[in-house]
């Protein structure tokens, strides 16, 4: 009973991988993972389970690096990291400490980098000797760190702004140099570069009357920042204006002996004259100038990447609750906003947090946006491109052998390792893109020529009388397919590793195709050869 | 009807010299062109916006017939290209990166194409300093990927005429599409750079296997050559047939990459035919019968 299946293997085996490929195409729980908020049948695009990259479905992608420059190997001369950081900061005019950060990697020091995208490799380098930090050089980019933070402020920006299946990932160019490489799919570019472009910084700062100043402000910066906020609210509409809110809550807490920042707040406000026992200021603040206008108490100014979006006084019983010191015991606090469109933006970007560094994407990136009704088409084109392809290597190959014994399985063979493929892309959820299809019809194109030298190989020589001639003949066919497969598997790994465009997903599949083929369909092709051909 | 025979050469009728003659001339011609090129526009081929940085938009054809002129007066630059896709509806109108205005180009071409109410179908931006660094990863990958088919081939026949044969002729495949692309007024983009590689992978097969059958199969010099040249021919002759479809088809619908990969393999199959059963097949000849006496 075990004689059929064990000389028909691999035949056997073929419609095994069909069959697999049938499940994994077709059967609902290979299906694609579904976002948040997504239903089953909204995630599949089509009746099967394939998910189609950006370029088949429409959406943007962009590909940038993070502006800064990092020095590397910094000693840090027994100085904490933050201490160093200060000190360079301090040789660079204009750049807040918060732009400059020290991460330790060793005993002895680490990596210091700079993310304000005004400052230059050589004004860094000269903070850097100014600062008497010894350093072994500067490279651009940032830290890792940053990077990592990076990756995962923009996942989560993504998310918070409701741009469901977007992905980030870190890609690096051959000359060293990271990128991260953002897809949202369904997106226009403006929107997602809107999104990306921002640093997402959010500080609250007070100004307050100072009559030594030029314009008579002066303004206390950082007196809340991005940390020191949590619980944050969705945006909300204020009740009979066009304005906006953001709830939120200052963190009340701190480690024994320091201040919490509500407390801190607290604290300001009612020294720069926010807030006191008679009531809340009332702020009266030019944002043309960004002064204070005539007569106006101190404003609280909300700053959104360097840029006052919005400044406010403080209302009578917040202001009481303020000046008793009561206040900080909860923290809550209304981030006001001229516009509903503010208020989302400042929810997303305290939600994700802010980008460590800039990203850069006119200058050094790359970005491509494909409409989806384009997506559509090139899906359709595709295609039909593909079946055309097909069309002609199936002509060719009825032309040369004129025998449909040879040829018929010939093609079939072929188009189940597409199918294979296509059955693989689906279990593994591969965003098929026209370089995958292109990978396809390569596949097709390598898969028929190695055919082509089985069927010639067994067929030369005259007739096939018995099993032994024809497993002689075919094991001396597969030398040359092994040798040819390898040679292709070779000369297209490197397309597969490196960074460049969505070739990669071309030389995965056509790597991929060559290992089906070689291990799968030829074989089978053999077997099924073999019983047409063989003389009994 | 019979089946169509792939034509059987006599090769005894030319000497090794003229059967090197015509590939290496052509080689020859293919070298100076690029050369050539290379000295007067300073790149190897007609580098496209992936490689130069720029901004490509597709802007849909709405019917009205007027576009391309709307088109042409839209945007503040003038459009380096506008190509029609009948079959698609869409213009595909390029831009090269300039030095004066890096910045924001594409959002600015963006909103220029809106306010001349012509819609955009798809936007793609590369700035040039990423695009420097693709073309330096394209040259790197191929070279590398090269490198390893030589390696290969040189471990699986362990003789260095036959195998340098095999290089050689792989080495031209390269080097004629190139010359060929220059020539058709054909840019460089990343979809060559993955047709090249594939060259690398397709040529080698028919080489690797007409190598074979005369090395290491038993049997007469000519009647080798002639077995693998059979079915080297009908596989070269399937796979150009079925690449010139997808290029046709590919133009048809305006799918730039396939488009690409489909004309340049077939240009190097083309080439391959050639070097294969002109260079390789003289090459071993002389080892067969002169090269192993001495």
């Amino acid at each position: 009973m075990l004689e059929p299946i064990k000389e028909n293997w691999r035949v056997l085996l073929l419609v095994v991988v069909v069959l697999g490929a049938t499940v994994a195409l077709f059967a609902p729980q290979f299906g694609p993972e579904t976002a948040p908020g997504e239903s089953a049948d909204e995630a599949t695009q089509g009746i099967t389970n394939l998910q189609y990259g950006l370029d088949l479905a429409g959406g943007t992608r962009v590909r940038a690096p993070l502006l800064g420059y990092t020095a590397t190997d910094v000693a840090f001369d027994g100085e904490n990291p933050s201490q160093v950081a200060s000190d360079i900061a301090a040789q660079l005019d204009g750049t807040s400490a918060r732009d400059v950060s020290a991460v330790r990697t060793t005993e002895e020091g680490g990596e210091v980098e700079v993310t304000d995208a005004s400052v230059g490799e050589d004004e860094f380098r000269a903070a850097m000797d100014a600062s008497g930090y010894a350093y072994d050089g500067i490279r651009s980019g940032v830290t890792q760190e940053s990077r990592d933070a990076a990756e995962q402020v923009i996942q989560d920006k993504i998310n918070e702004a409701g741009l469901s299946g977007g992905s980030v990932q870190q890609v690096q160019s051959i000359t060293g140099e990271y990128f991260l490489l953002i897809e949202v799919p369904g997106q226009g570019r403006q929107d997602v570069i809107d999104l990306l472009e921002e640093r997402g910084t959010v500080q609250i700062a007070i100004a307050y009357p100072d009559s030594s100043a030029d314009d008579g402000t002066a303004v206390e910066e950082d007196v809340l920042i991005q940390d020191d906020f949590e619980d944050i609210g969705t945006a909300s509409r204020r009740e009979g204006s066009t304005g906006a809110y953001v709830p939120v809550s200052v963190v009340n807490e701190a480690p024994e002996g320091e201040q919490s920042p509500a407390h801190r707040f607290q604290e300001a406000s009612v020294e720069y004259g926010v807030a006191s026992a008679s009531g809340g200021a009332r702020c009266n603040y030019d944002m043309e100038t960004d002064s204070l206008g005539e007569g106006s108490d101190s404003c609280l100014l909300l700053v959104v990447d360097g840029e006052v979006v919005n400044a406010f006084g403080m209302d009578d019983g917040l202001a009481r609750s303020m000046a008793e010191g009561s206040w900080a015991d909860s923290g809550n606090f209304r981030l006001t906003t001229t516009s509903f469109a503010d208020a989302q933006t400042i929810s997303i970007n305290l939600r994700a947090g802010a980008l460590p560094a800039e990203l850069d994407i006119s200058g050094q990136g790359t970005s491509s946006t494909i409409s989806a009704s384009q997506g559509e088409n090139f899906r359709l084109y595709s295609a039909i491109t593909g079946i055309f392809a097909v069309f002609a290597v199936a002509g060719m190959v009825f032309l040369r052998y004129r025998e449909p014994k040879v040829a018929l399985p010939m093609i079939v063979t072929a188009l189940a390792e597409v199918y294979a493929l296509l059955g693989f892309a689906a279990l593994v959820g591969y965003p098929l893109e026209l370089a995958v299809i292109a990978g396809f019809i390569a596949v097709v194109g390598t898969g028929v020529d190695d055919l082509v030298i089985i069927a010639d190989e067994v067929m030369s020589e005259g007739e096939v009388n018995s099993r032994t001639v024809f497993d002689s003949r075919f094991r001396r066919a597969f030398w040359v397919i092994g040798a040819a497969a390898a040679t292709t598997i070779v000369a297209m790994s490197p397309l597969m590793v490196l960074s460049l465009g969505d070739l990669s997903g071309f030389a995965i599949f056509t790597i991929l195709g060559v290992l089906i083929g070689v291990l799968v369909t030829r074989p089978a092709y053999g077997d099924i050869l073999r019983r047409l051909l063989t003389i009994r | 009807m019979t089946a169509i025979e792939v034509p059987e050469v006599d090769y005894t009728e030319y000497s090794n010299r003229q059967l090197v003659l015509v590939p290496l001339a052509v080689l020859a011609l293919a070298i100076v062109i690029i050369g050539g090129w290379y000295a007067v526009t300073g790149a190897p081929a007609t580098l496209g916006l992936e490689f130069t940085g720029g901004v490509e938009l597709r802007i849909a054809d709405d019917g009205s017939g007027n576009v391309e002129e709307r088109i042409e007066t839209a945007f503040d630059r003038d459009p380096d290209s506008i190509r029609s896709i009948p079959a698609d509806d869409v213009y595909v109108v390029t831009f090269r990166a300039s030095d004066d205005d890096p910045e924001g180009l594409a959002s600015d071409l963006e909103e220029q194409a809106a306010a001349a109410e012509l819609e955009t179908e798809a936007i793609d931006q590369v700035s040039a300093s990423f695009a420097t660094d693709t073309a330096r990863t394209a040259v790197f990958g191929v070279g590398l990927a090269f490198l390893g088919m030589s390696v290969l081939v040189f471990a699986l026949f362990r003789t260095f005429v036959p195998s340098v044969a095999v290089v050689a002729s792989a080495f031209s495949d390269l080097v004629i599409p190139v010359a060929a692309m220059n020539l058709l007024g054909i840019e460089m983009t990343l979809g060559i750079v993955a047709a090249l590689l594939m060259i690398i992978g397709y040529s080698v097969d028919s080489d690797i296997l007409l190598n074979n059958s005369v090395l290491r199969r038993t049997g007469e010099f000519y009647e080798s050559v002639n077995r693998a040249m059979r079915t080297g021919v009908t596989m070269t002759v399937t796979s150009m047939a079925a690449m010139i479809v997808m290029a046709i088809v590919a133009t048809v619908f305006g799918i730039g990459l396939l488009r690409d990969i489909g004309i340049i393999l077939a240009i190097g199959l083309c080439a391959d035919l050639m070097n294969t059963y002109l260079l390789n097949v003289a090459l071993l000849r002389w080892y067969k019968f002169e090269g192993v006496k001495r």
